[in-house]
């Protein structure tokens, strides 16, 4: 009945690094329709767990030969029974995938001239793709990015040859500086009128990140998180609180801008 | 085959519909020449102000189901007709608008509003609503789903559909009173009260405390529920309560269900009440039925 449902086999599913697996599955309308900071909302099992499907941000449109026309690829951690399946899964299995939803990432304003994707985390996953429809646009492209230890940290070099400049931190220092990501906020350099912010990650990062732009008075975009349950806007099970009332995260999100919403935090 | 249902005057083509508060954003997502596949689409419930719903997480995952403690966020009834209403007509399924109101005052409000207006087949009234100067749901108390269900059935001129809460000691109590009292049908069941505990954190999970179980957990005390109201009342029954496939939604018609809602299954597989429609087409044939009403209730034969 929806017409965004697709029942799609697993290209590959591979370690990205010790904590990231990136799973690639074929589904052509997807990759057609889809935009930077859409995701897709995956029923991980057959039978009845886990019980709801699982969102993953669209992580990556995989350039390249053949079938790669068709490919589509998130990138996700294992931190629970829907993610540890997912970790199973075999080239050759198949997903029911429902996709693209939500509200994609919107392109910088005129005038900016320098983008910083800030990324806590998994949340670097819908940066892939962004940075490659910013690349080439004349933008100075920065990714600042914190990961929890080593096995949170990837390769960077898909973002260095879009023209990115990245600079990464860990929780305990083992790569890069240590703290938080927020301890890079400095390589920013604040022109407020020319700087555009991205942000995915943890709650905790996004409150900090909305902090730092309005201190400097920068403009942005984030992606929030919450449990989902239909991934299309009926049950209004994943709203987050906005200035003008609750939105869904799955349908007028999972994209805001910056002084949006309000995070909620523990 | 014939798979027509009659609740009151209304007909409906097939006995499938969504439950209340399950389905939405259908122009967007679906593939509309599927939907009018329906019986009807039932909305989600309606009051008569705006309401904001609760605070997030609305949402807990539960062994084969879910809590839910949305809060009836919906537009208000004049912003639900302004906004919603004329899309929903255009998809041409007939529509059964669910209505709550805080007092009976806006019950009252409520079944005018929507007795003015075209496209509408049926009414279902949520009954877990407060019940004023009382701890308990309207729902809960047979006398006040009476007295509810009497005032709006003499002011509607569509259809009335009694949706009772399972949180009760004796469903066929309730569903008497609401078929005393005039109703055109009864739906059972709505959602399980439950709580889910954050150990970590020693606090509730969601934001509102307390939620209401849905899905597959609750299926067999829903067909339960279902085949107990079946036997007090001789009005149609509209079932739902964790049905996933076409083999659940026969259980509770051949406990005594006229019509079946498909809920919370639609966050799992958006087709899920096609696939069951067709399932219970299949089921007809090979069953050699000529009619769906053959087998409601047959359990019992
Ligand atoms: C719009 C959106 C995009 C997302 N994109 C990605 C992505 O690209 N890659 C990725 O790995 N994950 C992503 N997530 C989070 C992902 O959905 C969860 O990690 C997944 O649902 C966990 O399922 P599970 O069954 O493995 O674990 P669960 O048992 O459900 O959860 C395990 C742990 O993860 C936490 N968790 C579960 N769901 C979420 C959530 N939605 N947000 C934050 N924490 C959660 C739980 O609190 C718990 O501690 C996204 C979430 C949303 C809402
Ligand atoms: C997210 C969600 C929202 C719901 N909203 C409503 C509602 O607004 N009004 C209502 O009468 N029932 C509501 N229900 C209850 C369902 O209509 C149904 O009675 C119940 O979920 C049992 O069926 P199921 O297990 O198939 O979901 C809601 C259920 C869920 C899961
Ligand atoms: S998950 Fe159902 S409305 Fe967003």
């Amino acid at each position: 009945m929806a017409k965004i449902q697709h029942v799609c086999q697993v290209v590959s599913n591979e370690k990205f690094c010790p904590k990231f697996y990136r799973l690639c599955f074929a589904a052509e309308p997807i990759r057609r329709k889809v935009r930077p900071g859409q995701f897709v909302h995956i029923r991980a099992g057959e039978g009845l767990e886990p019980f709801l499907r699982r969102p993953f941000s669209v992580s990556r449109l995989p350039a390249g030969g053949h079938g790669a026309k068709k490919h589509v690829e998130i990138l996700y951690e294992a931190v629970g029974p829907g993610t540890r399946i997912l970790a199973s899964k075999k080239k050759g299995d198949v997903l029911d995938v429902l996709g693209p939803l939500g509200t994609p990432f919107r392109m910088p304003p005129q005038g900016i001239k320098q983008v910083v994707m800030i990324a806590g985390g998994i949340g670097a996953a819908p940066f892939f793709m962004l940075s490659d429809a910013l690349k080439g646009k004349g933008y100075n492209l920065i990714l600042l990015y914190g990961g929890r230890s080593r096995g949170h940290v990837f390769n960077m070099r898909e973002f260095k040859r879009q023209g990115c400049k990245v600079y990464t931190a860990t929780d305990d220092g083992s790569v890069g500086v240590r703290g938080r990501v927020s301890v890079l906020f400095d390589k920013i350099k604040t022109a407020p009128a020319a700087t555009f912010l991205y942000a995915c990650g943890p709650r905790p990062m996004i409150a900090s990140v909305q902090v730092f732009a309005r201190r400097h008075n920068i403009g942005g975009q984030v992606s929030c998180e919450e449990t989902m349950a239909c991934g299309l806007g009926a049950c209004l099970g994943c709203s987050v609180l906005t200035a003008s009332g609750y939105k869904t995260v799955c349908c007028d999100g999972p994209v805001f801008d910056i002084d949006e919403v309000e995070i909620p935090l523990p | 085959m014939n798979l027509t249902v009659k609740i009151g005057k209304a007909e409906f083509a097939n006995p499938v519909t969504v439950a209340s508060g399950t389905f939405g954003c259908a122009q967007r997502y679906y593939n509309l020449d599927e939907i009018k596949g329906l019986g009807a689409i039932t909305l989600k419930t309606v009051t008569l102000h705006a309401r904001q719903g609760n605070p997030p997480p609305r949402i807990v995952e539960t062994p084969s189901g879910m809590v839910n403690a949305i809060g009836i966020e919906n537009p208000g009834a004049d912003g639900f007709i302004e906004q919603k209403l004329p899309s929903l007509r255009e998809i041409g399924v007939p529509l059964i608008i669910s209505i709550l109101g805080h007092t009976d005052k806006e019950f009252e409000i409520l079944t005018e509003k929507f007795n003015a207006l075209e496209g509408i087949h049926a009414l279902e009234l949520n009954l877990s609503c407060p019940n004023l100067g009382k701890k308990t749901l309207v729902a809960q108390d047979p006398k006040s789903t009476s007295r509810v269900v009497k005032l709006v059935k003499k002011a509607s001129r569509l259809p009335v559909i009694a949706k009772l809460s399972p949180n009760v000691t004796d469903i066929s109590v309730i569903a008497r009173a609401a078929q005393d009292a005039g109703a055109d049908a009864v739906s059972l069941v709505n959602t399980f009260a439950a709580l889910v505990i954050d150990v970590k954190r020693k606090r509730p999970v969601l934001g509102n405390s307390s939620g209401g179980l849905s899905g597959p957990a609750i299926r067999p005390i829903a067909v339960y529920m279902v085949d107990r109201a079946a036997q007090a009342v001789s009005i149609p029954i509209i079932a739902m309560g964790g049905i996933m496939t076409a083999e659940d939604a026969l259980q509770f018609i051949l406990a005594g269900a006229s019509m079946v809602a498909v809920g919370t299954a639609n966050f799992i597989n958006p087709r899920a009440p096609l696939e069951i429609l067709a399932g219970i087409k299949k089921y007809m044939k090979e069953n050699k039925l000529h009619d769906i009403q053959e087998i409601v209730g047959s359990v019992r034969a």
